[in-house]
Formats: structure tokens, C-alpha cells, sequence
């Protein structure tokens, strides 16, 4: 930027406030006009007040600006007033539908067929779509459903608006709606116009996403689908080194996340026969690899992200959990890796047991990477005779959950549980030797396959009501879900050669599930309830048996998969049969055993719980498996900020006449928490507890329980306001025991907080009552 | 036995003032670092800053080069010495390093935002030379120098000067020159711009809101031990400083708004000033001289906790100096 120097203040006349048009002509500023543009999309939204919206615009206008500035502000507005009143995000999102419209239409494009046509001048769809939608351009312009875009909340469509709509390569102006979006995501996964319409409308109707790199990518140029790749450990050689460095920027070039083990890279100090010097151990390495993930930007979406897996045996391990410290070297010190444990059960045995660990050079045990189970223990104590270093498996463990506590990174994966819970593990040779970027995904690699997995949520909220779950509607959602899933496999555009190898062999998909916090609150199921944990267990039984008979199904007309022969479904084990789970609908399992007998299965893995951070956005529901963070918080993205308050509390203050600024004050103060609501009712007020005030056992209690349905694993993070290493190491040794094969980030919270700027100051009087703990009083904060 | 007697306490047992004591143990938890503040999206935002904006931003920043120093500055000259306690300066002490803190990402920031040496050099002398700017250096050391040559607080006159002071710079300074300051940072990232900046200041404010706290702490403390020394004489002196104050700031943002920002009018601003007045007059126990209410919806956002993704924001929320040992039969 440069600096500006004093200027003549041009003069401005404030008493008429003028903007200036989109033709370039002045126009007065008027209350009226401002109000009427509100009121056309107000609609059935009762709660608004078109005038308040207008007034405050007005407010922060100045004169001069230009009328795409005035809808901006507008919009913005409204939004703002989300914390009052949660209609206002309905209505700036469809203020923002407006704009987004205009946008579209001075472009000269007013159909699906039109957007398409223009965008691929454009360069921006692939052939095949293009044509796809020319031949089939009456029936899809017609199946454009103009209230799909009533559905959205605000949040979710300013990041559909910002980041997932294709935009024009230099006038940046978007060039489709979003249903334009979604119709277009559904012709790139499409052959006939029929199917392409189905799977938009359960799209639009927000039942089901794919993943991010699908919603980015798919009819496009560059057709990278997958979310997750998991790339084996470099093998203990410079080049090997050098050649992952490669991989991993294609495949973050083309918005896919990266999972990468370094186990096999000896440690700081062992011998370097070619050179006759020691190593400098994989610290240096790792420094590097985080500089390039870091440079790499995703088409400008989002920043290149990847996950660091390493075995506690390793040598340097002491050094790689210091890796994210924010005191130290820094040359020793990767802020932008996550950093995960990839943890044999021995590990944890000898925690448990008080006894030594010894860390050992891969170069000396080069075989430990590879092995699970008995197999590994008995490797393992042989190499132990050549450890490099002995210490308490307490201290080291120790030194991870303070690793957690301080980063809340370090995760907790477990190898031996990963690999024996696992269809794709029961031939001689194939290890699962890692996890990836959010903890979910559990697929063997190699050397030079590369696993890929793409991934899918479905919505559960809008499969319930307060009568149960519509089964039928689940299933049917399930089904195409998995179909389109299976098609991104054959459709997709992989970045590096050892992606291209693996993934037509395993054909593995992971459907997940969101919005499971808001089936609780419409059932009204305290999440640490019996109920909630049985009702969990059969969503995810019933998700999972119906994944598996669609992929029977699909195998029954195109084949099983290459690999099926030597997977253990082809020996007749399903996943809840490792698990020794008993299911509640036996009887489809058995069908279901006949069929997979008779076809085999046309992928390998099926299902998988993936944060869907920024897709639950845009459905409008709470992500994944995860309780409410607060009834009352923000959400810091690349578009912004954002204030996103429980609608479904705000229903029930309502319902009783509660919901006054003055209690919307005390939730704020409480960050939002409602414990101290002594105007609920007690069973109320258990409902809402967020994420903080739930025993975390029942988290891990609940992943337990559904994970004989989960065939990779599901990205479980666990909240402690005020972490200390006996309750970590605790709530960890409890979630191995559990079986759980893997855990993600730990989420606590800051010490103290920035003083609160909106709530009103407590009496002077309270400010002296704090002397013994100053975190809990607000009136110090 | 006062926190103001003259001396040099040097016996933390027993602790006479353990609230001290807990709020530097709490600054400790929150210890962060520049090299953590991923400052390169910011260089693409700046690009598209409209010229009104970069003039904002150019201010702010210019601003921000001084600010902390100046603040560091009352604390090792004038502060330290009269707050006479082991445990409160130990606090001091903690306060003193984070300003450094301060003091270096804003050097980083300006070092990033303006490549050209010139230009550079022209924003960090911004105290001599940009009017907006020197007149509120000018109030700071003012109040600095109203009690620089005080070695020691003997009189009832002397305390007050130093409460006075300690006021200044907790109400004014800290609590309102910095969070109008805050609030154009907090506009910006609500529109979704210069992240890196946000998220640094989102520490710096962290910590600002602690050194203000304690601040008003040690008033409430000597007010306790010494209640006649708040007098009206003395109310109407911090009533007059803080007007005073607010007109400084609302000369800068007319400054910083002068080419008309979307969403942000000097007009919108002097409100939410004199809002941010009132509060700090409350927290004194005095009454609002405004009744202003607070025009800025964004500033709301700073009230929730936040959830990042990780994808696109380095998480904040973690705490170093965590405690314990290992066990397996903690409740959790």
C-alpha cells in the first residue's frame, strides 16, 4: 500500500445525500426507496422491520457512493441484527439473492443454459458439460427452482457467494446463480438430464452436499473432486524426500487436503552412509514441507493444508510434538502443519503399565511402519534392543497431552485399532499407515499409491421432525448419495500418478453425516442422553446398511471392485461383525450378506464422519456429530464475521415470552451459555448446554457406539474449557479403551477474554468481589 | 500499609494483594507471538482497498507504530515506581513484555504493509507529522509528564496526580484512543478484510483489555484504601479528561473517514466514542456524561466466542502453562 499524505478534504454536501448509479447518473438518497427495495423481499418474514434496516444503512452512508455500495451496506445491515432477531438472516440473504442476481443478469445471462454457455467462453467448464447442458438445455433451464434460494440462511450463502460460484477470469463478476451452482455441480456428475435433476433438487433442497472440491470443481476444467489424500511416509532418502514435496503441492493445488506420515525418515543423529555424516533428523524436513503447503492457494479459496503423522517410536518425536510451540527456534517450528500421533496399542499398554519406551531409528527397523497388531509387538521389542533412547511411556505421553492442551493439535489416531477395524486390511502387505487432514479417513496406501477419498454429507436435519426421522427419505438419500459418490471415481481429474493408481483399485467414498445436534434439539435429546446415544446408533446403522446395499447394488451392474478379492467383506466380515456389534436389523443384514456373496461390493469403504466445517454452513445446520459450541457465538471466515445464534433456543424463548434484550444480554455475558437461565425450566436448560458443559465421556461414549456403523472413522473433537494434563490423559486413555480408532482436535479456551464491548459494566461495588478467581467473575474481564 | 506508600515492598508472602498475583499468572496462559500472525492474505486485501479505505488503513497504521511505545513509556517511568507491591509489579513487569509484543507486530505490520523505505519512515514519524496523530501523541504526554518528576507519593495532592494518571492511561489511552482504534480494525474484518491484522490485534486487544483491568483494579484498590482521595474535585478532573480525549479521537477518525467510508461515518463513530466513554466512566462509578448508545453492530461480533476454520484462520483459542500430571481417573 502506499501511504497517503494530507489531501484537500473534497467538499461535501451533507445536507442532500446523493449515491451515484450503476449508469453513472446521480440519484437522491431516499428513506422510502430504500424501505420499498427491503419490503419486496420480506415476504412471510414477520419478525423484520424494513424501516430500521433503511434508517441504519442511511446512517453509514456517505455522499458519493455508488448504489452497489447502498445494497451492500443494506445487506450488511440486516445482517447485523441477526443477534435481535435470527429473521434478519433470511432477509439479507435474500437481499443478497438480489444482488447476486443483478450481477448475473447485466452480463446478459438469464437462464442455466445461458450461465453455462457464458462461462465456458469464458474457459471455465469442461467440454463434456458444456455440451451435456446444450443438448439437454430446455429441460434443465425449466428444472431451475427459483425458491431454492429461500432455503439458504445468510452465513451459508455470503460463502457460496464469495467462494464456491464461478466468477468471470477478469471482471470477477460472478456469472451463475446459485442454483445455477448446484445444477451445474449435478450435469458434471450426470449422463442423462433425468438424474442431473434428481440429484440438484436434493441438492438445492439442502438434504445432501458433497464436499467442498466437488461443489468447487465439478463440471468444470478441472475436474478434482476428492477432498483427502493420504500420502505414504517418504521413503528414507533424499529423493523420495524431494519427490513428496512435489506431490503434495499438486494435490493441494487442486483444493484436495493432505494427510502425510514421516515415520519412515531416520532421525537426528543416525549415520548417513553415503556421505559418512549423521543426520539432521526430520525436523528441517518438516520446516520445509510447511513452507510449501503454506505457498500453495487454492484458487484463492483457502490456504494449502496438510497433517503430519509420525509413531511414537520415532526418535524424533520429542521434537516434532514441539513443532507448533509458540516459543522456541523458530527454524524449529512449522505453524502451518497439523501434527497428528499415529499410536500402536503397545504405546498405550506401557502408559498404562508404567513402563519404558524406547525410540528407535527407522533405519534400523525399517519394517515397523508396515505392521499392526501382534506382528508389530514382536518387531517392535527386537528393535528395541537397538533403541537410541529409553523413556517413561507416562512422560512422553504426558508431553502429547500438553501438546494438545497448548495447540489443541498432536491428535490422538490410532494405529492398531485403524488397521484391525478395517475392510481393506485382511491380505498380507496392505497397512493403513495414517490418517488424513481431519481424521476421518482410514484407506491402505503405499510407496506409490497414493489413497483418495471423496466425500459427502447428508443433512439430518432435514430428515427429521418432531415425530422421528423419515426412514424412507433417509434412505432414498442415502442411495443417490452414494451413487454420485461412485461416479466422482471415475469422473475425477487426479493430480499426481500414485492418486490415479489407487483409487480405481479400492473405489472407496466416505458419506457423512451433519446436523446431528439439530435432530437432538428437535427430538428433544439431551446429547448425553441414553436416547441420544441409541438414536445416533441407528441413524448411523441405517446410513451405513443402506450404503452398503446401494454399492452392492452398483456392483451387481458394473462389477465389484479391482481389489474386492482381497478385502475381509469377501470372506463375509462386515464391519460391525470386527466389531462384534450386534445390529438392529438383522434381517437386512443377512439379505445383504447373500447379496454381497453374489456381487461382491463395488467400494471398499463407504462411510466416514468429515467435519464439514464450511458445507454445514451452507445447509444451515450444525456440523457433523458435533454438539453447539455456544447458543451465541461467531464464525471467523475468509468472508468475514459472522453472529450465529440458536434459532431453535430463540423459538423457545420466544414460545415463552423470554426473549427480551435483556436476556439476550445475559446470554452474551455468559457467552452463550443459558445455564444460569433460571427462568427455563431445568430440562430446558439441559437441552441447551453446549459443547463446554457436556461430559465429554458422552462424546466418546456416542462415537463408540456408532462406530461398528462407520467403516473409516469419523473426525470426533473434544472440548475442556480449562484443560489440565490429568483430565487429558484421562479422557484419552478412556477414548483408546473405548476403541475409538481415531480423535481430532482438542478445543479449549482462551485464559481470559477481551473485555466485552457491548454488554452493559457491572456496579462498581462488584468489581472488588473477584479476589479469589478473576476468570469467573465478568466484571474483571 | 498502602499500595501507594512510597517504597520498594519486596516480601511476595503473605500476599497482600493476590488479585495481582492471579492476573499475571493469567497473562502468562495467554502468551502468543508475531511470527504466529500469518500476515500474507492482508497484501492481496490491501489491492483491493478502495483509495477511501487505504486512507483509513494508512492512518490506523501510522497510529499503531507509536501507540504501544507510548504506553510502555508511562509505565516504566511512572507507573512502576509508585505502585508499590512485589505481586502488582510483577504485573508490570508481564505488561511491560507485551506492549514489546505490541510494539514489534505493528513494527512487523508496517514493515509488510509499506515496502517503500520513504513511505515507510514518513508513517513511524506520523506522530510529528500527521495533525490527527500528533495531537493525541500530545495529550499522552501531557498526562506522562504531570507526574514524571514525582519521585515519591507523600501528599493526598501527589496520589491523586498519580490516580489521575493511571486513569489516563487505563480510560483514555488504553481504553479509548486503542479501541477506536480496534474498531476500524474490527469494521474491516467484519467485511472480511485484512485478516492478518484482525487476528493480531484480536491478541493485542486480549491483552489490552488485562492491562485495563488491572488498571481500574489498582484504582478500585487505592479508592478502598483511600477513600477521600476521590473527591468531586477529581471526578470533575477524569470527566474533563476523557471529554478531552474523546475529542482527540473524534479528530482522527474525521481524519481517517474524511473520503467517506461504506458503513462507517465520522458521525457513526463520535457516538459509538462517546458510547466507549460512558463505559469507562461507569466502571469508575461515575455517571454517563452521553448517554450515547453504541451505533456499531460489528462491535457485537467481539462479544461471542469465536470458531474458526481451521482451513482459513489460525485458531486463537489456546492456553500455554497448562498444569498437572498424568492420571487415568480425572472426571472429563
Amino acid at each position: 500500500m502506499t501511504v497517503t499524505r494530507d489531501t484537500t478534504v473534497p467538499e461535501q454536501r451533507r445536507h442532500v445525500m446523493r449515491v451515484r448509479k450503476r449508469n453513472g447518473d446521480l440519484d437522491t438518497v431516499d428513506v422510502n426507496k430504500i424501505v420499498k427495495a427491503v419490503e419486496r423481499w420480506v415476504g412471510d418474514l414477520d419478525e423484520v422491520d424494513p424501516l430500521r434496516v433503511a434508517t441504519r444503512t442511511i446512517s453509514g452512508l456517505y455522499a458519493g457512493a455508488t448504489t452497489a455500495e447502498l445494497d451492500k451496506l443494506s445487506i450488511q445491515t440486516a445482517a447485523e441484527l441477526i443477534g435481535e432477531e435470527p429473521q434478519y438472516s433470511r432477509l439479507a440473504a435474500r437481499l443478497l439473492i438480489a444482488y447476486v442476481d443483478k450481477e448475473v443478469r447485466l452480463q446478459g445471462v438469464a437462464s442455466f443454459s445461458q450461465s453455462i454457455r457464458h462461462a465456458q467462453e469464458n474457459g471455465l467448464i469442461a467440454d463434456s458439460t458444456a455440451a451435456f447442458v446444450r443438448r439437454n438445455a430446455r429441460e434443465l433451464d425449466d428444472a431451475v427452482d427459483p425458491a431454492g434460494d429461500l432455503r439458504f440462511e445468510y452465513f451459508g450463502l455470503r460463502t457460496v457467494a464469495d467462494r464456491y460460484l464461478l466468477r468471470h477470469p477478469e471482471s470477477r463478476l460472478v456469472v451463475e446463480t446459485p442454483q445455477y451452482w448446484l445444477l451445474r455441480v449435478a450435469c458434471g456428475l450426470s449422463h442423462e438430464p433425468a438424474e442431473a435433476i434428481g440429484f440438484y433438487r436434493l441438492m438445492s433442497s439442502l438434504a445432501y452436499l458433497p464436499s467442498s472440491p466437488t461443489l468447487f470443481n465439478s463440471g468444470t476444467r478441472h475436474t478434482q473432486m476428492s477432498s483427502c489424500f493420504l500420502v505414504d511416509s517418504p521413503r528414507d532418502e533424499l529423493d523420495s524426500i524431494y519427490e513428496r514435496y512435489h506431490q503434495v503441492a499438486k494435490l493441494s493445488k487442486f483444493s484436495g487436503g493432505i494427510g502425510i506420515s514421516w515415520s519412515r525418515v531416520r532421525g537426528r543423529g543416525a549415520l548417513i552412509r553415503g556421505t559418512n555424516g549423521r543426520s539432521n533428523g526430520i525436523v528441517p524436513f518438516l520446516k520445509t514441507l510447511d513452507a510449501g503447503v503454506a505457498a500453495v492457494n487454492q484458487g484463492g479459496r483457502r490456504k494449502g493444508a496438510a497433517c503430519v503423522y509420525l509413531e511414537p517410536w520415532h526418535p524424533d518425536v520429542e521434537e516434532f510434538l514441539e513443532l507448533r510451540d509458540n516459543t522456541g527456534e523458530e527454524s524449529r517450528r512449522t505453524h502451518n502443519l497439523n501434527l497428528a500421533n499415529w499410536i500402536p496399542d503397545e504405546f498405550m499398554r506401557r502408559v498404562e503399565a508404567d513402563e519404558d519406551w524406547s525410540l528407535v531409528d527407522p533405519s534400523d527397523a525399517p519394517e515397523l511402519p508396515d505392521l499392526f497388531g501382534e506382528a508389530f509387538d514382536d518387531a517392535y521389542r527386537k528393535a528395541e534392543k537397538k533403541a537410541v533412547k529409553t523413556v517413561k511411556a507416562r512422560d512422553l505421553y504426558g508431553r502429547m497431552m500438553r501438546t494438545l492442551a497448548q495447540t489443541g493439535n498432536g491428535w490422538m489416531t490410532f494405529k492398531d485399532a485403524s488397521n484391525r477395524l478395517s475392510n481393506q486390511t485382511g491380505a498380507p502387505g496392505n497397512t493403513i499407515h495414517l490418517s488424513n487432514l481431519c481424521t476421518e479417513i482410514l484407506e491402505v496406501n503405499s510407496d506409490d499409491e497414493t489413497a483418495v477419498c471423496n466425500l459427502g454429507s447428508i443433512n439430518l436435519a432435514a430428515h427429521v421432525t418432531a415425530d422421528g426421522v423419515d426412514w424412507a427419505k433417509l434412505r432414498e438419500t442415502v442411495r443417490t448419495a452414494v451413487v454420485f459418490l461412485d461416479r466422482v471415481i471415475d469422473i475425477n481429474y487426479y493430480p499426481s500418478p500414485q492418486a490415479a493408481r489407487s483409487n480405481p483399485r479400492w473405489r472407496p467414498i466416505g458419506l457423512g453425516l451433519m446436523g446431528l445436534q439439530d435432530a437432538f434439539f428437535t427430538l428433544r435429546l439431551p446429547f448425553d442422553s441414553a436416547a441420544a446415544k441409541e438414536f445416533s446408533t441407528r441413524v448411523q446403522e441405517e446410513i451405513f446398511l443402506t450404503a452398503l446395499e446401494t454399492s452392492a447394488g452398483l456392483a451387481a451392474e458394473s462389477g465389484s471392485h479391482p481389489a474386492f478379492a482381497r478385502t475381509r467383506a469377501a470372506e463375509g466380515d462386515l464391519h460391525p461383525d470386527l466389531w462384534g456389534a450386534e445390529p438392529a436389523q438383522p434381517d437386512r443384514w443377512a439379505a445383504l450378506r447373500k447379496d454381497i456373496g453374489k456381487h461382491g461390493l463395488r467400494n471398499s469403504l463407504l462411510v466416514a464422519i468429515a467435519p464439514t466445517a464450511t458445507i454445514a454452513s451452507i445447509a444451515g445446520c450444525y456440523e457433523c456429530i458435533e454438539p453447539q459450541v455456544s447458543n451465541l457465538f461467531k464464525r471467523e471466515t475468509m468472508s468475514g464475521e459472522f453472529l450465529q445464534v440458536n434459532t431453535y433456543l430463540v423459538r423457545e424463548l420466544k414460545a415463552r415470552g423470554l426473549w427480551t434484550s435483556s436476556i439476550r444480554e445475559r446470554i452474551k455475558r455468559a457467552e452463550g451459555s443459558v445455564r444460569d437461565l433460571t427462568e427455563l425450566p431445568d430440562d430446558v436448560r439441559e437441552l441447551f448446554r453446549t459443547a463446554w458443559e457436556l461430559p465429554q465421556k458422552a462424546l466418546v461414549d456416542l462415537a463408540a457406539a456408532r462406530a461398528p456403523y462407520i467403516d473409516q472413522s469419523q473426525s470426533l473433537n473434544l472440548f475442556l474449557s480449562a484443560p489440565t494434563i490429568g483430565k487429558l490423559s484421562s479422557m484419552y486413555l478412556y477414548a483408546w479403551k473405548a476403541g475409538l480408532k481415531t480423535t481430532y482436535y482438542l478445543r479449549s479456551r482462551p485464559a481470559t477474554r477481551i473485555q466485552q464491548a457491548t454488554v452493559s459494566i457491572a456496579p462498581v461495588e462488584a468489581v472488588a468481589c473477584s479476589l479469589e478467581n478473576p476468570e469467573s467473575c465478568e466484571a474483571c474481564q | 500499609m498502602s499500595l501507594l506508600d512510597p517504597g520498594m515492598d519486596l516480601t511476595l508472602r503473605p500476599m497482600k494483594y493476590p488479585q495481582f498475583f492471579d492476573r499475571f499468572k493469567d497473562a502468562i496462559k495467554n502468551t502468543w507471538t508475531v511470527e504466529e500472525v500469518d500476515l500474507h492474505t492482508d497484501l492481496a486485501d490491501l489491492g483491493k482497498l478502495s483509495a477511501a479505505e487505504q486512507h483509513l488503513v494508512s492512518r490506523l497504521v501510522a497510529f499503531f507504530a507509536t501507540g504501544d511505545t507510548i504506553v510502555a513509556n508511562n509505565l516504566v517511568l511512572n507507573l512502576y515506581q509508585h505502585v508499590n507491591s512485589p505481586e502488582g509489579r510483577l504485573y508490570l513487569s508481564r505488561q511491560l513484555f507485551e506492549e514489546a509484543v505490541h510494539v514489534q507486530f505493528y513494527l512487523n505490520l508496517l514493515d509488510t504493509y509499506v515496502p517503500d523505505a520513504d513511505q515507510r519512515a514518513a508513517a513511524f514519524a506520523a506522530v510529528d507529522n500527521i495533525p490527527s496523530i500528533a495531537r493525541k501523541a500530545e495529550f499522552c504526554f501531557k498526562w506522562i509528564d504531570s507526574i514524571f518528576e514525582m519521585r515519591t507519593l507523600e501528599s493526598r495532592a501527589d496520589r491523586k496526580k498519580f490516580l489521575l494518571n493511571l486513569i489516563c492511561f487505563a480510560a483514555c489511552i488504553e481504553g479509548l484512543f486503542f479501541y477506536g482504534a480496534f474498531a476500524y480494525v474490527y469494521f474491516l474484518r467484519s467485511r472480511g478484510l485484512l485478516h492478518g491484522l484482525a487476528s493480531g490485534t484480536n491478541w493485542v486487544f486480549r491483552d489490552e483489555s488485562m492491562h485495563m483491568a488491572f488498571a481500574f483494579d489498582v484504582v478500585d484498590t487505592v479508592r478502598r484504601e483511600e477513600p477521600d482521595l476521590f473527591d468531586e474535585q477529581m471526578r470533575e478532573q477524569v470527566r474533563d479528561m476523557l471529554a478531552e480525549a474523546v475529542e482527540c479521537e473524534v479528530q482522527f477518525a474525521e481524519d481517517l473517514l474524511e473520503q467517506g467510508v461504506s458503513g462507517m461515518s465520522p458521525a457513526d463513530m463520535r457516538e459509538y466514542l462517546q458510547h466507549v466513554a460512558d463505559r469507562r466512566l461507569a466502571v469508575l462509578g461515575l455517571e454517563p456524561m452521553y448517554d450515547s448508545k453504541n451505533p456499531f453492530a460489528f462491535m457485537e461480533l467481539q462479544d461471542v466466542q469465536e470458531l474458526s476454520n481451521f482451513f482459513e484462520r489460525r485458531v486463537s483459542a489456546y492456553q500455554v502453562g497448562v498444569t498437572g500430571t498424568v492420571r487415568f481417573d480425572d472426571d472429563f
